[in-house]
């Protein structure tokens, strides 16, 4: 064994150099590791909602989006005063989107702090609108805003026709909604399960 | 105020580190070589204060990435209206990462300045050894590669408008020991001048 190692004059400096260096970088790793739980940011369910970014449609004019205002970080779980987000990505020109808009502004109406009947915190609805890569799905502002007035919605349209938002949360065909705690955390995910974004809500959120 | 108290404690060791490197550092090691002997000379002050410098270059990484662990949590750490604002850069997930791995800026930072430190220590210890030479090289070539990754995060900075103060330490840190390993470089070039005591 001894004749096969080759004999390396410096070992000693080398191998306490590098002793020193490993037990320097396993502390701080430690000490990281034990003061800092990090949470991904992402799209499944426990992980960070990424930005949302654009200019909305709020019923009168395009104004600039600021998704993270709709959070509170210092929320915790079982508390029912924090307001929670539903965002639906979707393209006005896509059917099965048209065809689930009528019930999404009706949720938007029934999870909110103005309904009585509703126990529970108030939802903010939200829906950013893309512009899919199929022929005849070229759409506009003017055609979002149209398509909001169409169905009675009162919640903000953003402008995603560059895809940007949608490539950042991988959605890979639309319909896709999302239901957001309070501190930003994703709670429910669309296709992932049988239920619908009602029934996800009434389950997650907590209620009197 | 506390925040920018421990900014000051990783940026003033390194900018020690630097002035103990450059060349009109010489009067400050003469001035300390009683107490500490290893600044008496060209090599021990050049030595010694690369050590600082990938020390605390080391150690504002791991701050940077504690503090962009701490951000993903819910938290914030140094959020400000002004342009200094490290939250908005550190938090920023698209900016955070390297474009290639996806790999934290803070653990790069961490995993680079611990392998300077390594050679440093390995050349300050054997400085006659047969991986002087070798890790001069190596320490010249990583800092400088350094420099590109400096401009690029810069760059961001700029993008932003803000001003992340621990990075900037960083930059600094990155920037020193790139002049550290030349000023090495230079030094054991000259052969007698390096075996002097």
């Amino acid at each position: 064994m001894q004749g096969r190692l080759r004999k390396d004059n410096n070992a000693g400096a080398v191998g306490s150099a590098a002793l020193s260096v490993a037990s320097l970088f396993f502390i701080a790793i430690m000490i990281i590791a034990f003061t800092a739980n990090p949470v991904a940011i992402g799209t499944d369910v426990g992980e960070r909602a990424p930005d949302v970014e654009g200019k909305a449609y709020n019923g009168t004019s395009w104004v600039e989006f600021d998704f993270e205002s709709y959070f509170d970080l210092s929320w915790e779980a079982g508390n029912k005063s924090g307001q929670w987000v539903a965002i639906e990505f979707m393209d006005t020109d896509c059917p099965y989107c048209q065809q689930t808009a009528g019930e999404y502004g009706q949720w938007a109406n029934t999870f909110s702090a103005n309904n009585p009947d509703w126990n529970g915190p108030h939802v903010n609805f939200m829906a950013s609108a893309t512009e899919l890569d199929i022929p005849g799905h070229d759409t506009s502002r003017a055609e979002i805003q149209d398509f909001r007035s169409e169905y009675g919605h009162n919640f903000p349209y953003i402008d995603d026709i560059d895809q940007d938002n949608m490539k950042e949360w991988g959605i890979p065909g639309t319909p896709a909604y999302f239901l957001i705690q309070p501190d930003g955390i994703i709670a429910w995910v669309s296709g992932d399960n049988n239920e619908d974004l009602a029934q996800a809500i009434v389950r997650l959120t907590p209620q009197e | 105020m506390l925040d920018n108290l421990l900014v000051a404690a990783y940026l003033i060791p390194t900018l020690f580190g630097l002035l103990l490197v450059v060349p009109f550092g010489k009067s400050i090691g003469d001035s300390l070589s009683s107490r500490f002997e290893i600044l008496g000379s060209e090599r021990g002050r050049i030595t010694a204060g690369l050590q600082i410098i990938a020390f605390f270059g080391f150690a504002v990484s791991a701050q940077t990435f504690w503090i962009s662990s701490k951000i993903s949590e819910g938290g914030n750490f140094c959020s400000s209206s002004t342009v200094f604002n490290c939250d908005d850069l550190i938090g920023n997930s698209d900016l955070n990462v390297d474009p290639v791995f996806d790999l934290s800026w803070g653990i790069i930072g961490m995993i680079v300045n611990a392998f300077l430190l390594f050679m440093i220590l390995v050349i300050k210890n054997e400085p006659n050894g047969e991986y002087t030479e070798r890790f001069i090289k190596f320490g010249t070539l990583i800092t400088g590669a350094g420099i590109l990754v400096v401009l690029l995060l810069v760059s961001y900075e700029i993008q932003e408008g803000k001003i992340c103060l621990y990075c900037t330490t960083a930059h600094i840190a990155n920037i020193a020991a790139l002049i550290g390993f030349l000023r090495l470089k230079m030094l054991f070039d000259d052969k007698s001048a390096w075996k002097s005591k």
